[in-house]
C-alpha cells in the first residue's frame, strides 16, 4: 500500500523537494557571508543597550536590500509552508478518491481500509513535518545571526529587528513548524473526509488554518505560561517612554528590557512606591519644565512596572504549542479513522 | 445449491433516502447472475453493501458465507463507470493490483493487457471509456476472485465496446471457473451473458430463477376476453391487458397450458421482466387505468 500512496504523492514530493532545494541554495550561496559580516560587527562582545544599539544598528544597515529581501521569504516560506501543505496535499488525500470514484477501487483490494487510511496519513503527513521542519532549520542557520543581533533592537528595526517572541519571528523558527505541518495536513484530510469534494475541502481548511493560527499567538500563547513581574527605577538611562494626557494624566511604557533582551512584554506602566498603579502626575512635575521629567517622576517614587515572558521560557513555550499541534493532528487524524471506518460512504 | 451473496431483511439508508430496505435475497454460486431492475430499484447499494464497501443499516449480508468486509480477498469489484487513477499508468495499475492483492495473477494481467493491445505506459485518464472498463476488469479478474461483481458495468460504454467488454467477460468466466453478478437496466445486454436472473424493484425480489426455466414457465396467452381470477390455480398472472373482445395475459406456470382458447407464444426475457417491473410499479403505470384485473400471488 505504501506504494501506492508514493505513486500518488510523487508529483508532490518532487516540487517539494525542488523547492526546497532551490531555497537551500539560496540560503547555503548567501548565508557563510552574513555570518561573516555578524562576526566582525563586534555584537558578540557588546555589553548593555548603549554599547550595543549601535553596532546593532550599523550591521542591520548593513542587511539592507538582498538579505533583507531572502530574510522575509524565508519567514514567508516557513510560515506558509503549512497552509500551502494542508490545502494541497491534506484536502485533496481523500476527497479527490471521493470525487473521482477511485475510492471503490482502493476500498475493494485485498487490503482493509484501515491500513489504506493508515498509509495515505503516513507517508505525506511526515512529509509535510519533515519538509516544513527542514525548511525552518534551514532558514534558523541562515538567519541565526540576524535572530542575536534582534535580541539587542526594538520594533523600530523592523522587519529585522524582530524579537525571538513577535508574531512572526516565533512561528517561523524552532519546533512549531512541525506542529503546524502535522497539523494543517490533518486539518485538510479531515476537510476532504467530511467535505468529499476538493475545492470546497481546500477552501475549508485554508480558512480554518489561517483563524487558528491567528487565535494561537494573540489568545493561546500568551496565556501558556504566567508572565514574570518587575519593576524598574526611572533612571538616567531609563529607556521607556512617557506620555502625558488630557487632565494631568500620565503613562510609562516600556518595549525593551535591558536586564532581559528579547523578553516579550505584554504591559507596562507606572506604580508608586508602594506598588500601586498611577495615573496622575504629582502635582510638583506637573510643570517641572528644568530637568529630566522621568526625574522628577522618580524623586516621588515613581517606578514603571512590567509583566513579560523572559527569554527562557521560549523553549518551553515552543514545545508546548507544538504539543498542542500534534495533539490537535492526531485527534483530526483519528476522527478521519473514524469517520471512515464506521460512517462509510 | 451454495448462495455467493445471502442478506436477510438488508436496508440501507441515507439521511433521508432509503435506498434499500427489506431486501432478502440469495446468489446461487456457480452462474452468471444478472441483477436487473429500474433506476432506484437498489440495485447498486445492494452490490456496495456486497463488497462492503457500505455498511448495512438494517439485517444482514453475508458474501462467500461470510460477513461482507472480510470477503475483500476473494472477491473482485468492478464499480459503476470504471473507476481509475487517471494519472497512473496502465502498467502502474498492475502494479497496484499486485502490490495490494496476495492472490494476484500476473500473466493474467499481462496477457489482458497485449491482447487488449492497451499501451502499459499510457495514463488512464487517456483511455476511452471501453478501455477503461477493460483495465479496471482486468484488475478484478487478475485478484483471482472466487466472486465477481460488477456494478452497471457497460451502461457507459458505446454499442461495440459494450459487445467487446461482454464477450472478454463471458471468456474470462469460462476460464476461471467463478461466480458472476452483474447488474443492469438493459436486458439485452443481460440476455446474453446470464444463465440467472433476479428481478428486483423497490428493495424486493419480484423473480428470480434460471434463465432457461424463466422462459419454459412463462407463457403470453392470447384469447377471447376473460377475467384472469378465472385461471387454473397453477397459472399466476403477471399482467393482462384487454381490448373489448381480447384479453392478452403473460401468465407464469410449471404445467402446460391446455385451455384450447388461448393461443400460447413464448415471451421473450425483455418482455418478461417488464412485466414484473410494471407489476411492481402498480396500477399508476398502467398505460390504460381501469380497463384491465391485476392478479398477485
Amino acid at each position: 500500500m505504501i506504494w501506492l500512496t508514493w505513486r500518488q504523492f510523487r508529483p508532490q514530493a518532487v516540487i517539494s523537494l525542488a523547492a526546497l532545494a532551490a531555497f537551500a541554495i539560496l540560503l547555503g550561496a548567501t548565508g557563510p557571508h552574513l555570518a561573516s559580516m555578524y562576526a566582525t560587527s563586534g555584537i558578540a562582545g557588546c555589553h548593555g543597550t548603549g554599547g550595543c544599539s549601535y553596532v546593532v544598528s550599523s550591521f542591520l544597515g548593513l542587511l539592507s536590500g538582498f538579505y533583507t529581501l531572502v530574510f522575509m521569504l524565508g519567514i514567508a516560506g516557513v510560515i506558509l509552508a503549512p497552509a500551502v501543505i494542508g490545502v494541497f496535499w491534506g484536502a485533496p488525500l481523500i476527497a479527490r478518491e471521493f470525487e473521482t470514484g477511485t475510492f471503490r477501487l482502493a476500498w475493494t483490494q485485498s487490503i482493509t481500509r484501515a491500513r489504506w487510511l493508515a498509509s495515505k496519513l503516513a507517508l505525506p503527513g511526515l512529509a509535510a513535518m519533515a519538509v516544513t521542519e527542514g525548511l525552518s532549520l534551514m532558514y534558523g542557520w541562515w538567519a541565526a545571526p540576524i535572530g542575536q543581533a534582534a535580541r539587542f533592537a526594538n520594533n523600530s528595526n523592523f522587519p529585522l529587528g524582530m524579537s525571538p517572541y513577535s508574531l512572526l519571528a516565533f512561528d517561523a523558527h524552532g519546533v512549531v513548524p512541525l506542529g503546524y505541518a502535522a497539523f494543517g495536513f490533518a486539518l485538510g484530510v479531515t476537510a476532504g473526509v467530511l467535505i468529499r469534494r476538493t475545492l470546497p475541502a481546500m477552501a475549508l481548511t485554508l480558512a480554518i488554518f489561517a483563524a487558528v493560527q491567528v487565535a494561537m499567538p494573540l489568545a493561546i500563547r500568551p496565556s501558556l505560561f504566567p508572565p514574570a513581574h518587575m519593576t524598574q527605577s526611572l533612571a538616567a538611562n531609563f529607556s521607556g517612554q512617557q506620555s502625558a494626557g488630557p487632565g494631568g494624566t500620565f503613562g510609562l511604557t516600556l518595549d525593551y528590557i535591558d536586564s532581559e533582551p528579547g523578553a516579550w512584554i505584554f504591559s507596562s506602566g507606572a506604580v508608586n512606591a508602594a506598588g500601586q498603579p498611577v495615573s496622575l502626575m504629582p502635582a510638583a512635575c506637573v510643570n517641572a519644565h528644568t530637568g529630566d521629567p522621568n526625574q522628577c517622576l522618580a524623586s516621588h517614587g515613581i517606578r514603571i512596572a512590567v509583566s513579560y515572558l523572559p527569554t527562557s521560557r521560549y523553549w518551553p513555550i515552543q514545545l508546548t504549542e507544538t504539543g498542542i499541534y500534534l495533539a490537535l493532528a492526531l485527534v483530526l487524524a483519528g476522527f478521519s479513522y473514524w469517520r471512515l471506518g464506521r460512517r462509510l460512504p | 445449491m451454495t448462495a455467493v451473496i445471502e442478506t436477510k431483511g438488508l436496508g440501507k439508508r441515507y439521511r433521508q433516502l432509503q435506498a434499500l430496505a427489506d431486501c432478502t435475497l440469495s446468489v446461487p454460486a456457480g452462474h452468471v447472475v444478472g441483477l436487473v431492475g429500474p433506476n432506484g430499484a437498489g440495485k447498486s447499494t445492494l452490490l456496495n453493501l456486497a463488497a462492503g464497501l457500505l455498511a448495512p443499516t438494517t439485517g444482514t449480508i453475508e458474501v462467500l458465507g461470510g460477513p461482507a468486509p472480510a470477503q475483500l480477498a476473494k472477491l473482485g469489484f468492478l464499480a459503476q463507470d470504471a473507476p481509475v487513477y487517471a494519472t497512473l499508468s496502465v502498467a502502474d495499475h498492475l502494479k497496484l493490483g499486485a502490490r495490494l492483492n496476495p492472490g494476484w495473477d500476473q500473466a493474467l494481467a499481462r496477457a489482458r493487457i497485449d491482447q487488449l493491445d492497451l499501451d502499459p505506459g499510457q495514463k488512464a485518464g487517456t483511455l476511452s471509456g471501453g478501455q477503461r472498463a477493460q483495465l479496471a476488469l482486468t484488475l478484478a479478474l487478475a485478484k483471482r476472485p472466487r466472486l465477481l461483481i460488477l456494478d452497471e458495468p457497460v451502461a457507459s460504454l458505446d454499442p461495440l465496446a459494450r459487445r467487446e467488454f461482454l464477450q472478454d467477460l463471458m471468456e474470462a468466466v469460462a476460464e476461471q471457473d467463478l461466480s458472476v453478478v452483474l447488474s443492469s437496466h438493459l436486458i439485452a445486454d443481460l440476455e446474453r451473458v446470464c444463465d440467472y436472473l433476479i428481478v428486483l424493484v423497490g428493495s424486493r425480489v419480484r423473480v428470480a430463477g434460471p434463465v432457461e426455466e424463466l422462459l419454459a414457465t412463462h407463457h403470453l396467452l392470447t384469447g377471447p376476453r376473460r377475467d384472469p381470477a378465472t385461471l387454473p390455480d397453477g397459472q399466476q398472472v403477471i399482467s393482462a391487458s384487454h381490448t373489448d373482445v381480447q384479453s392478452t395475459l403473460l401468465v407464469r406456470t410449471s404445467s402446460p397450458v391446455l385451455d384450447p382458447a388461448w393461443t400460447v407464444s413464448e415471451v421473450g426475457l425483455e418482455d418478461m421482466v417488464l412485466a414484473y417491473m410494471r407489476q411492481a410499479a402498480g396500477p399508476g403505470r398502467r398505460r390504460t387505468p381501469g380497463n384491465h384485473l391485476e392478479v398477485q400471488k
